[in-house]
């Protein structure tokens, strides 16, 4: 089995499956394993300071899991691609993979004659083997060309995956029997006026420096946004040496109490907030003003260009600002995080079935009770399937290597059933938290929208701003969807491949053409899903 | 029941472009596109201006490039009407005709190419081949394998992202009327016309119908009981990170599929025919799902693009799909349907490059049966044997 993702998600599954025999190659473009979450300063970086991530009990365990179990590990690769067999001639050679094998191959080696393979069960098939297959299976519906609804397709029908990487090793061609898929997620961007100016990152992005590079990305910071994360965030650099001048949370003092107070409801599972919580009370003990029902208006500019001060405005309990409330604060660094949005770019280019989720983060990958996908062979877990967090992560991660440990008849099907059911219970249990999570912190997305001009830059890579999409929209009143505006206006076109400006622009075209941001559907998602060199397309080893 | 004197199938380059000839023209129009403008092969495809003939075109032999070059008036109109263009849709739609050099990188390919450029001059086409020192002096970013080109001078390439929807506005100016998200269904002759059925369940009554469908394009004939040999094609294409001007021409090989230009916007397109592979639904090609990308097609495309090593490190931001047409004879389908008075259709070849010529010389036979240029060799009535009510 290949797994995309050393996250969570993706330790998790490579740790049970290897303890179960399996032959597991675990793939990811970070030179160490921990995914977002657990991230680890490179092993040359011998400094000892609070190494943020593996500081987590669970994260420690599930590294040092991973650390034991026999599997084959590509640092700084990045999964570009999946592809069917299909390659012409390849597609009549019987499904040649052994089971569990993850050899690298040459194109076009159909490395035929290898025993002992079946192709993948199709989900809707009472697939033996897999538990709860059959009825448990949602007949998934994709979207079409611009996210409108379509009869499921056939499936790509590929009799087998390949699975296209690029490292140091050059290009390499995985064909494994089954593959899971955890991508994770990135930070929301958001964009606003100023939003562009060097000095303006993204929570994630100042906790990546602080946790994997041991840096301190500035002198004096503002945190805000909507996310608990910004109090993490905001508590490490206070534990690392850097001076914050406030952190500002769209999330209203009430609401967040209201939160607490529910708590208890879900079952002993607070990490997430009781992480927040414990931020809180360090920033509060170092008299770092936090201050709830306030947003980010605008980024302005200092003497020298880059960010000089942040200009903040409180919001009434409907979420407008109030009048009058606007202020500015000086900083060379504003981070922010107003939450997550699932990576699911090569999930969606391998053609897995997706389902817009708003409390998972947008589009989300649609799976079963054992994480498959739409797509026979192909298993997905933590933020693609929508956002939860770590610990709901790593559940679905070891749910989805007990099922395919099933698939690869690995495991008796009852066996995986009783290994599962304490899995089950646990994210039963997170779901109630994750719904409590999204009610409380939400973006405040129609303020947030109101707040940008004709002038605001939606796609900083084609620099694309609000007010060219607005008049390519009057322009061409028929167009109405993600893809069609795309194209027009080159916005979502750049290096970033459209990670920046996607939710901001669906927002906008829903809302300029008065349909839901479903409706408006998302960029198409294509190979390669992170920029490669021509010269790597055509060189593999 | 609303009545119009064409109803046009199809919101691709086709499409619009027949409707904004028809619409000037005082025509009342309406077009039918059942997803969005531009969304598929006129959208998608390389941009490239082509008027040599092309690698599919010489692969086969003298024969099948005579025949092929039965199409070369159409490529002299085509090299003309581009030029114009901007002005005719007052705005700018991305052509930049600097020149386009097809390439040989063996001396049999550099035999093909010689052959080819006689054929081609014999037509009237401006092109010649270039070697050794004259040809470094025009393409000093070609690799040292190739050994000569066939230059065309007003070779180059537009933009697909603006040209049809530049129709569409210029169409919509002059009245035609554009319903998306509309996808005809039904299609029947009654008296004095064609009934249109929309997926909606409207009805619609036209005197005369255009079939710009694109791949889809034997499916709707099929609606009015028609047959027609236009075969579907999926193919693929890559783009590069823009990068400061490398590539003034368009690129084109004589003996390998590819086809690469700089945008106006510096990114590198690279494509020239590589497959890729239809989705199936219940054992039968599913038009409405993208196509598959195959690796393989990926890989080699690239490898094609080491004729311009400045290419290679740059990187790839996309490689896409797209489904096109080709008919048997690889000349267009252009005109009327016999035994179908007022059904016309379009469709066939390198219809982006085409397009505008293909969009105004059928529109000129619906309005006066004369269009500039003859197109009887190109009519669909070549396949009327394949017909029998
Ligand atoms: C920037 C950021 C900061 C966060 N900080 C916190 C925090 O402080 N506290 C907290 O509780 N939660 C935090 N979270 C949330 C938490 O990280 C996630 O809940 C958890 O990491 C999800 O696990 P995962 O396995 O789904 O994905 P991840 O942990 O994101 O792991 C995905 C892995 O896949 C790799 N990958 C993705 N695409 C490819 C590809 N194409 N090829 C190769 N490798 C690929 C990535 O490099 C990454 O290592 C943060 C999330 C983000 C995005
Ligand atoms: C990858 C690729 C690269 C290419 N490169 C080049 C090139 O460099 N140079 C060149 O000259 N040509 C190129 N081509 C070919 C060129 O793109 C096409 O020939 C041209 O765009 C065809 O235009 P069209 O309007 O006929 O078709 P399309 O643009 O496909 O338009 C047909 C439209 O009809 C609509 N439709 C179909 N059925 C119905 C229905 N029942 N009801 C309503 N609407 C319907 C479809 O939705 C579609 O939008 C390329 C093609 C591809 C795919």
């Amino acid at each position: 089995m290949a797994v995309v993702g050393a996250g969570p998600a993706g330790l998790a599954a490579a740790t049970v499956l290897a303890d179960h025999g399996a032959r597991v190659l675990v793939v990811d473009e970070q030179h160490r394993p921990g995914g977002q979450i657990y991230r680890q300063p490179p092993a040359t970086f011998t400094a000892r300071g609070a190494p943020a991530g593996t500081a987590i009990p669970a994260g420690r365990r599930l590294l040092a899991a991973a650390a034991e179990a026999p599997l084959r590990w590509w640092p700084g690769t990045v999964a570009w691609g999946v592809f069917g067999a299909g390659a012409g001639l390849d597609d009549f050679a019987a499904a040649p993979t052994a089971p569990g094998a993850a050899a690298p191959a040459a194109p076009g080696a159909a490395t035929p004659g290898v025993p002992g393979a079946a192709p993948p069960a199709v989900p809707g098939d009472a697939t033996p083997g897999v538990p709860d297959a059959g009825g448990a299976v949602p007949r998934v519906h994709g979207a079409g060309p611009d996210g409108r609804a379509v009869d499921p397709a056939e499936p790509l029908a590929p009799r087998r995956l390949r699975l296209a990487t690029h490292g140091p090793a050059g290009t390499r061609l995985v064909h494994p029997r089954l593959l899971l898929l955890t991508a994770g997620a990135y930070d929301l961007p958001v964009p606003f006026p100023g939003w562009t100016l060097p000095g303006v990152l993204t929570a994630g992005g100042v906790q990546v420096f602080v946790k994997a590079q041991r840096l301190v990305p500035g002198r004096r910071f503002v945190l805000a946004g909507a996310h608990p994360l910004v109090l993490v965030v905001a508590a490490q650099l206070l534990a690392a040496g850097a001076e914050v001048a406030e952190v500002a949370l769209a999330v209203r003092r009430p609401a967040l109490a209201a939160a607490l107070r529910a708590l208890p409801a879900a079952a002993g599972n607070a990490g997430k907030l009781a992480e927040g919580a414990r931020a809180l009370a360090a920033l509060r003990r170092a008299r770092v003003p936090v201050r709830f029902g306030t947003m980010v208006t605008a980024a302005l500019p200092g003497a020298d260009g880059t960010l000089g001060a942040v200009r903040l405005v409180e919001l009434a309990a409907d979420g407008t600002p109030v009048p009058g409330t606007g202020r500015e604060v000086e900083a060379d660094v504003l981070a922010l995080g107003y939450g997550f949005v699932p990576s699911t770019e090569l999930a969606r280019q391998a053609g897995c079935a997706t389902r817009y989720d708003p409390a998972g983060g947008g589009w989300v990958i649609e799976h079963d009770r054992w994480q498959r996908a739409s797509l026979p062979g192909v298993y997905v877990a933590g933020e693609i399937t929508g956002v939860a967090g770590a610990e709901q992560a790593a559940a679905e991660g070891r749910l989805a290597g007990l099922g395919a440990l099933t698939e690869l008849g690995l495991l008796a099907p009852a066996a995986a059933d009783r290994l599962a059911r304490p899995v089950r219970r646990e994210l039963r249990r997170r779901g109630r938290l994750a719904g409590l999570l999204a009610g409380t912190f939400v973006a405040p997305d129609a303020t947030l929208a109101a707040v940008r001009t004709d002038d605001t830059v939606l796609c900083r890579c084609e620099e694309v701003t609000v007010g060219t999409v607005r008049s390519a929209l009057r322009d061409h009143p028929h167009l109405r969807t993600a893809n069609a505006v795309k194209l027009v206006t080159r916005a979502g076109m750049g290096m970033c491949q459209g990670r920046s400006c996607q939710p901001a622009l669906c927002a906008l075209v829903a809302a300029e053409t008065g349909q839901d941001v479903a409706a408006v559907g998302s960029y198409t998602a294509r190979p390669p899903v992170k920029p490669i060199p021509l010269a790597a397309l055509s060189d593999p080893d | 029941m609303d009545r119009y004197d064409v109803a046009v199938v199809g919101g691709g380059l086709l499409g619009c472009a027949t409707a904004h000839h028809l619409a000037r023209a005082g025509s009342s129009v309406v077009l039918l596109e059942k997803d969005q403008l531009n969304r598929h092969a006129s959208g998608q495809n390389a941009g490239s201006l082509h008027f040599q003939l092309e690698y599919r075109m010489v692969a086969d032999g003298t024969d099948a490039a005579a025949r092929a070059a039965r199409a070369l008036p159409l490529h002299l109109d085509a090299q003309r009407a581009w030029a114009g263009l901007a002005a005719e849709l007052a705005e700018p739609v991305g052509v930049a005709q600097h020149g386009g050099l097809m390439l040989a990188e063996t001396p049999d390919e550099l035999d093909r190419l010689g052959r080819k450029a006689a054929l081609e001059r014999r037509y009237g086409l401006d092109v010649t081949v270039r070697t050794g020192a004259e040809l470094r002096a025009l393409a000093p970013y070609l690799s040292d394998t190739v050994l000569g080109a066939a230059y065309a001078p007003a070779e180059g390439k537009a933009n697909p992202r603006l040209v049809t929807l530049a129709y569409a506005r210029s169409a919509t100016r002059a009245g035609a009327t554009i319903h998306t998200g509309t996808r005809l269904v039904g299609l029947t002759h009654a008296a004095g016309g064609w009934r249109l059925t929309l997926d909606d369940g409207r009805v619609l009554a036209a005197t005369a119908v255009v079939i710009a469908a694109g791949v889809w394009t034997a499916e709707v004939a099929a609606m009015a009981d028609i047959r027609l040999p236009v075969i579907p094609v999926a193919l693929s294409m890559t783009v590069t990170a823009p990068a400061p001007p490398l590539l003034p021409h368009l690129i084109q090989h004589v003996g390998r599929r590819l086809s690469m230009k700089q945008s106006g916007d510096g990114n590198v397109l690279i494509g020239g025919g590589w497959p890729a592979k239809f989705r199936t639904r219940a054992g039968h090609i599913d038009l409405d799902a993208a196509p598959d990308l195959r690796y393989e097609s990926l890989a080699g495309n690239a490898d094609a693009a080491r004729v311009v090593p400045a290419v290679l490190r740059l990187p790839v931001l996309r490689c896409w799909s797209g489904a096109t047409t080709l008919t048997p004879d690889q000349l267009p389908v252009l005109g009327e349907i016999p035994r179908r008075p007022g059904l016309f259709a379009a469709t066939g070849g390198s219809a982006f490059t085409l397009g505008p010529t293909y969009a105004r010389l059928l529109a000129e036979t619906m309005l006066s049966g004369a269009p500039s240029l003859p197109i009887g060799e190109y009519s669909p009535a070549r396949f009327g044997f394949l017909n029998f009510v």
